[in-house]
Order: C-alpha cells, then structure tokens, then sequence
C-alpha cells in the first residue's frame, strides 16, 4: 500500500454535485455575455484563418465586425452543413478549405463513422482534444463517476470520434483506464470479469449484445464489477427509456449517455435526472430552428439543433446544421442552467421518410419499438420504394424464448401503437433470433433499398 | 474561486509565456505550452475572457 494520501481537498471535491458549480449552474444572461464575446472572437479566427470561412462571408459582404449580437450571428453567419466539408476535403484532401490550422499542430485526426455516407475528416488540435475531453467529464460526474473509478472501453480504436474523446475524458477525470482493444465480444467479458472495472464505455446496441453473450457464456453481467455504463454513438437510454431498462437489468448499473458530434464536441453531456442532455455551453453556443419555415423556434417546440463549437478550433463549425430534431427547455431541476434538450435527439430531418403522406422519423419509431414488451433491441427498419411511394417495414428479432404465435402477437401490438401514436401503418415483422447483423459502433438501423436518385446526396 | 485566485492564474500565464519566448530546449518548451494551454483552460472554465487559443496570447 502506498503511504501516498489523497488530499483532503480531492477528497471534498469527490462529494460535489458538479464537476464545476460555478459555470454549470451560470445565470442565462452571464452565459449569453460570455456566448456573444467568445462568439466575435471565433468568427474573427474563422474569418482571418480559413479559406471556406472568408469566401462563404465575402459572398453575402459580411465583415466578422458586422456582428454585434447573438441576434446578429444566428440571422447573418450563413448556416453550415457537412456535405459542404465533405465536398470540400474531397477537392481538397485531406482537410480542405475549411482548415484553420498549420498541419503541424494536429495531434489527433479522427473520422465520422460514415452512416450517412462518405466519411468526414476531422482535425483535432491538442487544445482541441482537451476542451473535447471535459464534455465527457460532465456527463461522467454528473452520473456519480469519480476519479476512484475504473473505465473500460469496448472499443476497437479505429478512427472513431466517439470513444477516443471519452478516452480523452476518462484521463482528464483521472480514472484507471482499460482498453478492451482488439478483443471479440467474448474476449470482453473475460476481459471485465478478470480486471473488474467500475465503468463500461460502449454503444448502448453492443452493451446489450456483451450481455446477451455473456448469458450464453453462463455469466451474469448484472453481479459484475460494473457500477455505470456510460453510452454515445445512436441513440441510447436518454432518447429510449426501453433501452434504459434493458442495459440497466443486464448489467445491474446505472446507464448514463450524452449527445456527440464527431466534428463537433461530445456536445451534450446527460442530465442526473436521465431524461435529457445538457448543452455543454462552455464549448457549444447552440439554437434551434424549423428547417422548412427557417425561423428560429422557441423553447418547447421541435427545431433542427444547429451548433456552433469553440472546442474545435482546427476546423471551426460555425451555424452548423446537425439535422438533430430537438426540444430545448431551461430551469432544470438538476441545477445545471446549460440549455436541456429534452430527451435528447427526438429525430433526424435527414432520416425522415413520408410514409402515405405522414413525416416518419427514425427515432420516433425506435422510441416507441424500444417500449414493446416482448422486443428485443434487434431491429432494422427497411425502406423501400413501392407504387411511386416511399414504404418503411420494421423487422425484429423478438426476446430469446418467445414462440412464433407469441412473435406474431408482439409485431401486432408495434403496429398498433406505431399507428396510435406516429397515425402511420408500418409493417412489422418477426426474424429468427440472432438474425440481424449485430455492430460494435453504430448499428445500422436504416436499411434504405430504395433506387439510389430517390434518397438524400449523403444517404446513396 | 475568488477574483484574485484568479488574477494570480492570470499572473502564472505571464510568467510562463515569458519563459517560452527565450526557452531554447524542444522539451522544456513543449512542457512550457503543455503548462500554458492548461492554465488558459482553467480560465476559460472559470468563464474569464481569454483569446480562443492559448498561443494567441505569444506568437507574433
């Protein structure tokens, strides 16, 4: 044993309710004083720095001095979108014009994992990294994560955003770290059982898959050492509370999940109370609007969340479109005075399908698949392109044990409450268990069969 | 954190970026920023004005 003491100031800290009281709970006017000033600051660093910023700004005859207020920046900073950094690192590889940076001060380049399509470059500075990291942190103390604490990642370190800025944020909190690189799903269990770590870092579809394994194997996940998993990358148990109850039986831990954007920052952290996620404001300034009228909406209507992050300063993201549906509230009972975007993501503008006339969202029929007793979290939902319209069929493995009669009874009963609640008939059919693909990073819910010049540019 | 623990983080800065402009050790250099970037971290969380990025508080 070490004769080593923690001090007594790291011990008092360990009982605080905030990783740091004094910004998270700010008052919303020192907030948006605080957004205006670093706010002027970035445009003019976008401005003087990249090419992109300085063509797209010299079109409209906007000068950075123009912008006097945040009303000013949301009205006449043009909006951003991915498509055009893709567009533009393709010209231009491997970053493009939108590079704000000499090459040598990138210390990490990571990739979006490409489910809307081409993958998207992305340049962290080591400033970058950090900033990046203390959004997870967030998220992490706020669920009872502490530096006492053992982190395990399923992870198999490509060049996935993802989990590489939750390493980013384990290290900054001062946690053990254990890499489960380079292990198959079996190879993870044996790994947890034999090192006993306290937090599992993973997709919430590949912890229910560890678990699944795991029963096979004869282990019982829910009397491991695991006292938190923590979750990003689709959604997970903030955007479905099924999901919630399922990862938290399996592995007999509190699950906690925030909102990241690759090129972005991990941008949400989780709320304590598990219904939503935090806008991290020291990293993020972020609006929201209604993509068809264009106009900005208020708190507690669905707008597209457009962001704008001081953490990526390599390759800034000013007015960004996230296509993230989303439902902004302030004053949560948590304390935190951070934006809240109830229950997180509640659907995509670019995962949208009109199904006989009705606007159908992936999350929304997730939301409402995740909460039928008797279904597993193994399904796709396949579109296809029939008689001149679009048509989305949900195929689902049901829970271990269930009889086909059973099955069929279950695929009812999403039907109607897909009908009762979306007023929208989707197909819905039982597989075999154990038929669909299962996926260590994102699952592949969307299973678009439709001839390619009918989908959005990003989705062929 | 009072205004003044502030004030002296601000301080510490100061001092660090006098010693990277004449550090002439990669090393000591690289550690000096490593110290620099984290101080100017501390005070963007503390809500204080500081420039975006910490060497745009010592480059020419």
């Amino acid at each position: 044993m070490s004769s080593i003491k923690v001090p007594e100031s790291i011990k008092k800290v360990r009982d605080e309710q905030f990783w740091n009281k004094d910004i998270e709970t700010m008052s919303r006017e020192r907030l948006d004083a605080l957004h205006l000033k670093r706010l002027l600051s970035l445009v003019d660093f976008a401005y003087s720095q990249s090419k992109f910023y300085r063509q797209k700004f010299n079109q409209i005859g906007l000068k950075p001095q123009d912008i006097k207020s945040l009303e000013d920046f949301k009205k006449n900073v043009p909006l951003t979108d991915k498509s055009e950094f893709i567009h533009l690192q393709q010209q231009n590889p491997p970053y493009g014009d939108t590079f704000a940076l000499p090459l040598e001060m990138v210390s990490h380049h990571c990739e979006t994992s490409g489910t809307t399509g081409v993958p998207l470059a992305i340049p962290y500075s080591m400033l970058d990294t950090v900033r990046y990291g203390e959004s997870w942190v967030y998220g992490f103390w706020a669920l009872g994560i502490r530096p006492v604490d053992t982190f395990y990642f399923a992870f198999g370190w490509g060049n996935f955003a993802g989990f590489w800025s939750a390493y980013w944020g384990a290290r900054r909190l001062g946690c053990r770290i254990m890499s489960g690189g380079g292990l198959d799903t079996k190879g993870h269990i044996e790994a947890i059982v034999r090192m006993k770590p306290t937090v599992l870092i993973s997709t919430p579809t590949f912890a229910l898959r560890i678990a699944a394994v795991a029963k096979e194997m004869g282990v019982d996940l829910s009397k491991s050492s695991i006292k938190f998993t923590y979750h990003a990358g689709e959604p997970g148990p903030t955007a479905l509370p099924g999901m919630r109850e399922q990862i938290e039986t399996a592995w007999g831990a509190k699950a906690g999940e925030l909102l990241g954007i690759a090129e972005i920052d991990a941008v949400a952290p989780g709320c304590p109370n598990g219904d939503g996620v935090h806008i991290n404001e020291m990293n993020v300034f972020s609006w929201a609007y209604d993509p068809l009228t264009k106009q900005e909406v208020t708190d507690g209507q669905i707008g597209e969340n457009i962001v704008t992050t001081y953490a990526n300063t390599s390759q800034p993201l000013l007015n960004y479109r996230t296509h993230d549906l989303v439902r902004r509230s302030h004053g949560c009972s948590c304390g935190r005075t951070w934006v809240k975007l109830d229950g997180s993501v509640l659907g995509r503008t670019d995962f949208m399908v009109t199904v006989r006339g009705t606007n159908v969202y992936q999350t929304a029929v997730e939301n409402i698949l995740s909460q039928i007793d008797g279904m597993s979290m193994h399904y796709e939902l396949v579109l296809t392109h029939e008689d001149g319209n679009d048509v989305m069929r949900v195929r689902f493995e049901p829970m271990p044990g269930v009889d086909a009669e059973q099955a069929t009874r279950i695929a009812q009963d999403a039907q109607e409450k897909i009908h009762k609640a979306l007023h929208v008939k989707l197909p819905v059919v039982p597989v075999e268990v154990n038929s669909l693909p299962r996926f260590e990073l994102k699952t592949k819910r969307i299973i678009d069969q439709r001839p390619k010049e009918l989908r959005r540019a990003l989705d062929r | 954190m009072t205004s003044e623990d502030i004030q002296k983080i601000h301080g510490l800065r100061q001092q660090i970026i006098e010693l990277i402009k004449v550090c002439d050790t990669p090393q000591i250099e690289t550690i000096l920023k490593s110290a620099d970037m984290e101080l100017h971290c501390a005070l963007w969380n503390l809500g204080e004005l500081v420039s975006l990025r910490p060497e745009m508080d010592y480059s020419d």
